[in-house]
């Protein structure tokens, strides 16, 4: 009788064991590898995901307030894990040994500025990230908007386009005002034979757009066509001339009638295009 | 005899160019966003800070089966923390009624549908228990991963890809959306877009095993910081349950 209720636990304790374990199959690895991954070494800031900024207000000097009391500093809490260990300290260099391609399948294709989800007017892709507007200047021979030359360069081409006839020279677009030029916006739908050197190559979706002082290019067969900035688009420098506007808490940069969102991107500043107001 | 030589060392040359393209094919470059690694980084910032929680977590796995492909189960847990060392977890399911007690010393599993419970002594820390319980016994705890301090550092290593897909909503919560490739298997993770950065849901496909079978979480109900007598992470034996050994994972599991 005894031995076999010894018999019967080690079947009983065997059979627990076997449950907990394998039915349903709960042992296949659904945990990630922790090997207690090292920090490495210590690159660029990590970027902070969308945060509002403190803005700074004008306010009046506060009332004078008594010291305050001296106290005791509470004991630390014990954490449910002794606290993250991972803040900042990553190394994004070290490449991943992989298997060949053929066993490995990609069940994600997305580029970075995939606009995946729709989310609307002054929400990017990307989460809002503050950093300080610094208008760019691109070179001595690009000018801003509304800037006044008595004459053009000599190698400024020029070309008709909606009845009017503009003046092109290193990014910028002139016409003739009051014996001389001034910069205006790039027309929309405009073809230029090349762009100055400095421009940046910004993808939204499968579509590549060039971008340079304040302007949004296709390639196309004759050259680069002037198109509306896309919503999604990322760029690093917005030229001078753009204006704060207050959108829920947030500071949205406006320039040509084109929304810029404040973002960052791989540690550097930089600003998504993003829908204005009722598009 | 020259000749042998020459041909001897030609070869060599040749076997170690291949080898070396191979190696530097097999190392590939990586694409991570800062932006994924910032959004993770506050999530275990959080979690690290944290001194109780409690979560439900609704879980759905493939298993696969020869003759019908993948079967799907699916379980729906209670797990409650209480910072360093006391865990209870409450699970209902397929695998049927199941609770687990930490209380710093002692690991104790009770099966409500057999009225069995096993014990085993276990690490201290919470996470020390979770990693050695799941390597020794195989028992594992919702969403664990998201627990380890290192999580980010842990991802990170084993990631080819790593991007921020952008602004979704699961059940009502705007989240943030990261997906992830690793060496066997790809990722998604969801992150509340409020004060609390925490984890909402979770995917991952195992790319390397047949049929790829999935694992989904999605994680509510969190309570932050709640107040968790020490009392509820006491395991008392329930009237006539038998007592049984848990028995480790033998080698070849």
């Amino acid at each position: 009788m005894q031995i076999s209720f010894k018999y019967s636990s080690v079947v009983f304790a065997a059979v627990l064991g076997l449950a907990i374990v394998a039915g349903p199959q709960r042992g296949m690895a659904q945990r990630f590898s922790h090997g207690g991954g090292g920090g490495g070494n210590r690159p660029a800031p990590a970027a902070r995901p969308a945060a509002a900024a403190p803005r700074q207000e004008a306010r009046s000097a506060p009332a004078a307030r008594p010291a305050p009391e001296a106290r005791t500093v509470p004991e630390a809490r014990p954490t449910i894990n002794g606290g993250s260990r991972n803040n900042g300290n990553h190394d994004f260099n070290r490449p991943v040994n992989v298997r060949p391609a053929a066993n490995v399948r990609a069940n994600i294709n997305v580029r970075d500025n995939v606009n995946v989800y729709h989310t609307g007017a002054y929400r990017g892709i990307h989460p809002y990230y503050y950093h300080p507007y610094r208008p760019y200047y691109w070179g001595p021979h690009w000018h801003p908007l509304g800037f006044f030359l008595a004459s053009l360069a000599a190698d400024a081409t020029w070309f008709n386009f909606n009845n009017q006839r503009y003046y092109y020279d290193d990014g910028c677009y002139y016409l003739p005002n009051n014996g001389g030029y001034s910069v205006v916006p790039p027309p929309v739908g405009a073809v230029v034979p090349s762009l100055p050197d400095g421009y940046e190559t910004t993808m939204v979706g499968n579509d590549t757009y060039y971008y340079f002082g304040g302007a949004f290019y296709i390639s196309t067969g004759q050259g680069y066509q002037v198109v509306v900035a896309p919503p999604g688009a990322v760029i690093t420098e917005l030229p001078t001339g753009a204006v704060d506007q207050q959108v829920n808490g947030e500071d949205i940069l406006v320039y040509n009638n084109t929304y810029y969102q404040p973002i960052t991107q791989d540690g550097q500043d930089a600003y998504e295009v993003v829908p204005g107001p009722g598009q | 005899m020259n000749k042998k030589i020459f041909f001897l060392l030609l070869f060599g040359v040749v076997a170690s160019v291949q080898l070396r393209a191979q190696k530097a094919q097999a190392v590939q470059a990586r694409r991570i966003d800062t932006v994924a690694v910032a959004i993770l980084d506050k999530m275990s910032a959080m979690i690290g800070d944290l001194g109780s929680c409690s979560v439900t977590v609704k879980s759905n796995y493939d298993v696969t089966s020869k003759e019908l492909g993948l079967i799907k189960h699916s379980d729906e847990e209670h797990l409650y923390l209480h910072g360093p060392d006391k865990l209870l977890l409450k699970s209902e399911g397929d695998r049927g009624g199941r609770d687990l007690y930490f209380d710093g010393k002692t690991l104790s599993y009770y099966s409500l549908d057999r009225n069995q419970y096993g014990q085993i002594e276990a690490p201290a820390s919470l996470v020390e228990m979770i990693d050695t319980v799941s390597r020794r016994y195989g028992i594992e705890f919702p969403a664990a991963d998201f627990l380890y301090p290192t999580f980010v550092d842990d991802i990170l290593a084993d990631s080819k890809e790593l991007v921020y897909l952008g602004l979704t909503t699961i059940d009502g919560k705007e989240c943030y959306h990261i997906a992830g490739m690793g060496t066997d298997k790809s990722f998604q993770f969801w992150v509340s877009d409020d004060a609390f950065t925490l984890p909402i849901k979770m995917v991952i496909v195992y790319t390397t095993k047949p049929m790829n079978p999935q694992y989904e979480a999605v994680l509510s109900d969190w309570q932050v910081n709640p107040t968790l007598p020490d009392a509820m992470f006491d395991f008392s034996i329930p009237l006539k349950a038998k007592k049984v050994k848990l028995v480790p994972l033998t080698a070849k599991n």
